[in-house]
């Protein structure tokens, strides 16, 4: 009743605001809520933090929406497999709901996200000792669209990518953490360094040993 | 002075080109150590996420946003936390003025429980050994030595209220509280 009330007495001010005089068919009206979410969407992620922590209802969505794939994609190079993936991106974004009030927008909100991204997927590996599906087998990867590849060349690609995910799995945290920010998310030295806690001097250190530690692995593969 | 191993990363990922690496001319063991740098970084590169269906955007959307729901406002730990430190007052001080009473009768179950204390009450941060929240040592402090009287001017049980139903029951009452009271020690006890 209340939000319909709102709905009548927005739309007449608009109406009187615009010099509308007649008002348009349905399909072309503007709801609150569509007027709400297209106003969401041209705030910068600091306004947005700011309408999430007012109550805003859509501002948080809108966040989640903003990052999700990116942040899936992270949690998969950290556990190799889509249910943990899945799970973990859950976490992440719960984390970031509990943890908005913290956030200060001293760095981006991409790099906060994936600040607390990593830190959970570290905290899950290292929690997780015997159930490493990083290493899973061939057969176990998701189907992607192959269609193009012939069938030994599939099974060689997937193959090959089974042994080097099971191979950045066995890398040490920092430096696991490093070759995936760095080679599948494209972050510069000192966006990892933000993300990381760390200098620019120790992230290409990192990166170093783990590219050095990678080529011994996969050699004993 | 071979390359450092920062050089070498930038180099690999073509930061920087060859041209302002004049050394790498000269040193066969530096253009190993990059060539390999490129062929780990090739093959790491070569590894991709499977894209997952479009449908589950829309329920990993649905289901955070039912979790989200859940830890609303008002549905968090946050919403009763004004009233608690109130509350937890209240309840400390009423323990303080009404423990020793009920922990006396208990202790001589076949004499009459009489409301006025006939032996001095030790101080309630006594009987209550190391708090640890301050605001439990204050309350303790502040309702040491105080008596029923005192908490009842105070307006902490007013009449009709349940510390004053409590506080102000008949001996068959007392009685039967001594029981159950005595039943429920038994029963945790166990």
């Amino acid at each position: 009743m209340a939000s319909s009330l709102e709905w009548t007495l927005s739309t007449s001010w608009w109406t009187q605001r615009a010099g509308v005089s007649a008002v348009a068919p349905p399909s072309e009206r503007m709801t609150d809520a569509d007027a709400d979410a297209a106003a969401l969407a041209e705030l910068t992620e600091t306004a947005l933090v700011d309408a999430c922590l007012a109550g805003r209802a859509g501002a948080f969505d809108l966040i989640v929406e903003r990052h999700r794939r990116r942040i899936y994609q992270l949690c998969y190079r950290f556990v190799g497999n889509h249910e943990d993936a899945s799970d973990l991106s859950q976490d992440v974004f719960l984390r970031v709901f509990r943890g908005l009030r913290s956030f200060r927008g001293r760095s981006s909100l991409a790099t906060w996200l994936y600040r607390i991204g990593v830190n959970v997927c570290l905290n899950r590996i290292s929690a997780s000792t015997t159930r490493d599906k990083a290493t899973a087998s061939v057969d176990d990867q998701p189907l992607t669209d192959d269609r193009c590849e012939s069938a030994s060349d599939l099974v060689l690609r997937k193959e090959r990518a089974a042994h080097v995910r099971a191979a950045i799995a066995r890398l040490p945290r920092k430096q696991r953490a490093t070759l995936i920010l760095r080679t599948y998310h494209e972050m510069t030295h000192q966006e990892i360094a933000d993300v990381l806690g760390t200098s620019v001097g120790a992230v290409k250190a990192n990166f170093f040993h783990a590219l050095g530690n990678l080529k011994k692995l996969l050699g004993e593969m | 002075m071979h390359l450092h191993d920062d050089e070498l990363i930038d180099l690999a990922e073509s930061v920087r080109s060859e041209v302002s690496a004049p050394h790498l001319q000269s040193c066969a063991a530096c253009r190993g150590k990059l060539a390999d740098l490129r062929a780990t970084l090739a093959s790491v590169e070569a590894v991709d996420v499977p894209e997952p269906s479009p449908l589950f955007w829309d329920h990993f959307s649905r289901r955070l946003h039912d979790a989200v729901a859940a830890e609303a406002p008002g549905r968090t730990g946050r919403a009763w936390l004004p009233w608690l430190l109130p509350a937890a007052a209240a309840a400390s001080l009423l323990l303080f003025v009404v423990a020793p009473g009920v922990w006396r009768s208990m202790g001589r179950p076949a004499a009459p429980i009489a409301l006025a204390p006939t032996a001095p009450v030790p101080p309630a941060r006594e009987m209550l050994g190391e708090l640890t929240d301050p605001s439990l040592t204050l309350v303790a402090d502040l309702s040491d030595g105080a008596g029923w009287e005192a908490a009842h001017e105070a307006g902490l049980s007013p009449r009709g209220s349940a510390e004053h139903a409590v506080t102000h029951l008949s001996e068959p009452e007392l009685r039967e509280l001594q029981r159950l009271l005595q039943a429920e020690l038994a029963h945790a006890s166990d």
